[in-house]
């Protein structure tokens, strides 16, 4: 069963940094967000996405082994076409270009480190509140699908 | 790096492993020399080589032992320092992320002196957040008096602690420290001066404008254009001003005296960081007698998505220019102007002898609405010159305006 509430939005962290990861999960939990989960080795973000369903993904770019591309690469087969799932790009990398082939690659928005609270939770909840009207009318698209 | 601490400890115990070794194969070396000249018997010869051998194996195992304890010890201080960083990030992000003011942040309860885990985890956080939890973290490092020592160690004489220094500025993000760094863009060391500037430009990020010269944008305009970077740093640190760039670009545009390859710096830059605003000082240069600035402002105009009128005409000239690659960017940029200026102009480029300006001159047509792909397909039709016909062609596919089966029946195309 879908969940309806940005606040009980599951939420995947994937940062090699645990630094960077331990401040995201403090950042969310003092928001309120009490469904979050993360890992600082981008190997296990796909089984962690199966396992854990996220709503949203915090991602960071440049990774050892598989990095923020590869990962969204390998999270495209899984994403079905009629869904929204934001990918919420979180990198020091400045340079124009990688925030147009990481928005191209699937992600949903971009932030650049080091980045503000505010600004970071807003992003988040405009996402989250993006994803939970595509849910909401998931059904009635599909009706509307069934009837044409 | 499997030696990270004990530095001087290691090299004593080398050092004294060494000449212990060479005293005694000294001793050993004069006594076979004697041996020979003075008939001294082989009993005491022997002697030494058993002590020499003696003290060689007890100086390996000695230095084996060294080792040993050594990465015994590195491994526990390792494991030890990551616990710590553990401890002192969540001690500061708490601190960080309570509503507390900066100054009052003077009464929790800290050690005197910082240890290395706390001021690597303060650093590690301001390298992630900015805004109020930023400004609670600096406040730490002055409260603590780390600014100060990172800013005795930019002068230090060990270039390995002026390097560390210029780092660990370069993740605070200090105002204190900006003129500080700003001053080692002259050092006579690249590596000093790359640093410097990335550290600089983001220290710069973060501070609070202030317009004219003797704000912190225009000393670093005026430092910049005095120091020897190579281009791709001076790039570089101009993308790390993020919200800043616009106007350190637009002071630097507005230098009389700019040198070239920074010129071409800032230009490449205000086309890809998409400046729009900028394409009238961008203008400027794409009469620039060196065509290679004059290409760099053609191509950012062609980024930037937009033509001044007052430079049109330079445009049109450059379609004709003398050289290649000047061409091949005003053709770009020539998608930008209205459709009955461009299209004729970039009409003879279809003909050109360079590929690439066939390819540009195609590509900026098929841009150019209707009317533009009604020229390219006319070209592809009836253009005299082959590749030219070709090349049309080519475009009409890419752009989606031909299928494949029609482009088999283009004349001259098989």
């Amino acid at each position: 069963m879908e969940t309806l509430r940005p606040k009980d939005a599951r939420i995947l962290v994937v940062d090699d940094e645990r630094v960077n990861v331990v401040l995201l999960e403090r950042i969310l939990e003092q928001d309120g967000y009490t469904n979050v989960r993360s890992t600082t080795k981008s190997e296990q973000a796909v089984a962690l996405y199966d396992e854990f369903e996220p709503d949203l993904i915090l991602l960071d770019l440049h990774m050892p082994g598989l990095d923020g591309f590869a990962v969204m690469e390998r999270l495209e087969d899984r994403i079905a076409s009629d869904t929204f799932l934001p990918i919420l790009i979180l990198t020091a990398d400045i340079r124009p270009e990688v925030k147009r082939r990481a928005l191209s690659a699937g992600a949903k928005d971009f932030v650049t480190k080091p980045f503000d609270r505010t600004e970071v939770l807003l992003r988040i909840q405009n996402l989250l509140e993006t994803r939970f009207l595509h849910l909401r009318l998931r059904p009635e698209l599909a009706s509307e699908g069934q009837a044409t | 790096m499997w030696r990270r601490y004990g530095d001087a400890i290691y090299t004593l115990v080398t050092f004294a492993v060494f000449g212990f070794e060479t005293i005694a194969l000294g001793v050993l070396s004069i006594s076979f020399l004697l041996g020979r000249t003075s008939g001294i018997a082989s009993t005491p010869v022997e002697g030494v080589l058993l002590a020499t051998l003696t003290s060689t194996a007890s100086a390996l195992a000695l230095l084996g032992f060294f080792l040993l304890g050594y990465h015994f010890t590195s491994s526990l201080r390792d494991r030890w320092h990551v616990e710590q960083l553990d401890v002192w990030t969540e001690r500061w992000i708490g601190l960080a992320l309570e509503d507390t003011p900066a100054e009052q942040i003077a009464d929790s309860p800290m050690p005197r002196r910082l240890p290395r885990a706390a001021v690597d985890a303060v650093l590690s956080l301001l390298e992630v957040v900015k805004g109020d939890e930023g400004d609670r973290l600096k406040a730490v490092l002055a409260r603590h008096g780390v600014d100060r020592l990172l800013l005795r160690h930019l002068r230090s004489g060990h270039l390995t602690a002026r390097l560390d220094a210029i780092e660990s500025l370069g993740k605070a993000r200090l105002p204190q420290a900006f003129d500080a760094l700003l001053s080692l863009l002259e050092h006579p060391k690249p590596v000093v001066r790359r640093m410097a500037v990335r550290a600089a430009a983001g220290t710069l990020a973060t501070m609070t404008p202030e317009p004219g010269p003797e704000g912190p944008g225009g000393r670093f305009t005026q430092a910049l254009k005095g120091a020897s970077l190579q281009s791709g740093v001076a790039q570089e640190s101009l993308l790390l001003l993020e919200t800043r760039a616009g106007a350190v670009l637009r002071d630097l545009l507005a230098e009389p005296d700019l040198g070239d390859r920074l010129r071409w710096v800032v230009l490449e830059t205000t086309g890809r960081l998409g400046l729009a605003d900028m394409a009238g000082e961008v203008a400027s240069s794409t009469t620039h007698p060196d065509p290679e600035l004059r290409a760099a402002a053609f191509r950012a105009l062609h980024r930037l998505g937009s033509v001044p009128e007052d430079a049109q005409a330079s445009l049109l000239d450059a379609l004709k220019d003398e050289v290649d690659f000047v061409r091949v960017q005003a053709s770009h940029a020539a998608a930008f102007l209205p459709a009955e200026v461009a299209l004729p102009a970039l009409e003879p480029g279809l003909g050109d002898d360079s590929w690439w300006v066939r390819r540009a001159a195609a590509a900026a047509m098929a841009r150019l609405g209707d009317d533009g792909v009604a020229t390219v397909r006319r070209a592809a039709e009836t253009h005299p010159d082959q590749a030219a016909r070709e090349m049309a062609v080519q475009i009409l596919l890419e752009a989606g305006a031909l299928d494949p089966a029609a482009a088999r029946l283009v004349k001259g195309v098989a």
